[in-house]
């Protein structure tokens, strides 16, 4: 195998490039939601949304750099976007975290 | 929280993911407390990602099934100070207080600099032809456990009340 991303092919550079686009615009519009959701369920799925969607920038930002760290960053915070999930939704049902 | 119990216990779903994704978050947290003298990582964060590990147990299980399962014994009333297990939360903060510090008086002992860290390089290694070993390891276990005791004694202590 070559090196990784010394010179990445021009269609997968387009398709990276257009992936943090795309990621960064989705975030944008969960921003929304977060901020004018009525309801406080809207507004965790919109912080989920973003969490997941930062994820994704990261990921596709080690691909276009080279640069292994960032996947350790997406893998960093998949795990805690993982739990803060599962906490919120907890305390939406429940209205108490640990028991 | 009144309420009957079968409501609150969580889903088989919840239960198995939990003893599915714990033990991996646990190995990417020692993976980062290892690479920490080279690459992003270290002790603090890998300490986080293992209190991360620990939490996701407080949610999923409650308050009492590290200790019942953990150290075999029945759970005092964690409300207070010093009772339950938060006193060996408080054990490891001290251990990891110690292991820091003595690392840096270990410096002191051999006439450098308090802290001062090195490196070596061992060849011919069996299986990794190349080992290295940084004395750094040892200050980045020290801010491991202090993290790790100090984060699950504020989730043990608030998460009772």
């Amino acid at each position: 195998m070559s090196p990784v991303a010394s010179e990445l092919p021009a269609f997968l550079d387009a398709a990276v490039l257009g992936g943090l686009l795309l990621a960064s615009a989705v975030t944008l519009l969960a921003g929304y939601r977060v901020i004018n959701g009525p309801t406080v369920p809207d507004r965790v799925v919109g912080l989920d949304t973003i969490g997941t969607n930062v994820v994704a920038i990261a990921a596709l930002f080690a691909i276009q750099t080279g640069r292994g760290l960032f996947v350790t960053v997406s893998l960093v915070l998949a795990i805690i976007g993982f739990i803060s999930t599962i906490a919120v939704a907890r305390f939406v049902r429940e209205g108490d975290i640990i028991e | 929280m009144s309420g009957g119990s079968l409501d609150r216990e969580p889903t088989v779903i919840a239960r198995t993911v939990t003893r599915l994704v714990v033990p991996v978050i646990l190995v990417t947290a020692v993976a980062l407390l290892l690479q920490g003298h080279n690459l992003p990582g270290g002790g603090f964060i890998a300490g986080v990602l293992t209190t991360t590990a620990f939490a996701l147990i407080y949610i999923i299980y409650g308050l009492d099934y590290l200790e019942t399962e953990l150290l075999h014994r029945r759970p005092t009333v964690p409300f207070g100070t010093g009772t339950g297990i938060v006193r060996e939360y408080g054990n490891v903060f001290a251990a990891g207080l110690a292991v820091a510090g003595g690392g840096g008086l270990a410096a002191v002992a051999l006439g450098f600099p308090f802290l001062t860290q090195g490196v070596a390089f061992f060849e011919g290694v069996p299986v990794y032809h190349e080992f290295e070993i940084a004395s750094a390891v040892v200050f980045d276990l020290g801010v491991y456990a202090v993290v790790v005791g100090a984060l699950l004694t504020i989730l043990a202590v608030v998460g009772a009340e």
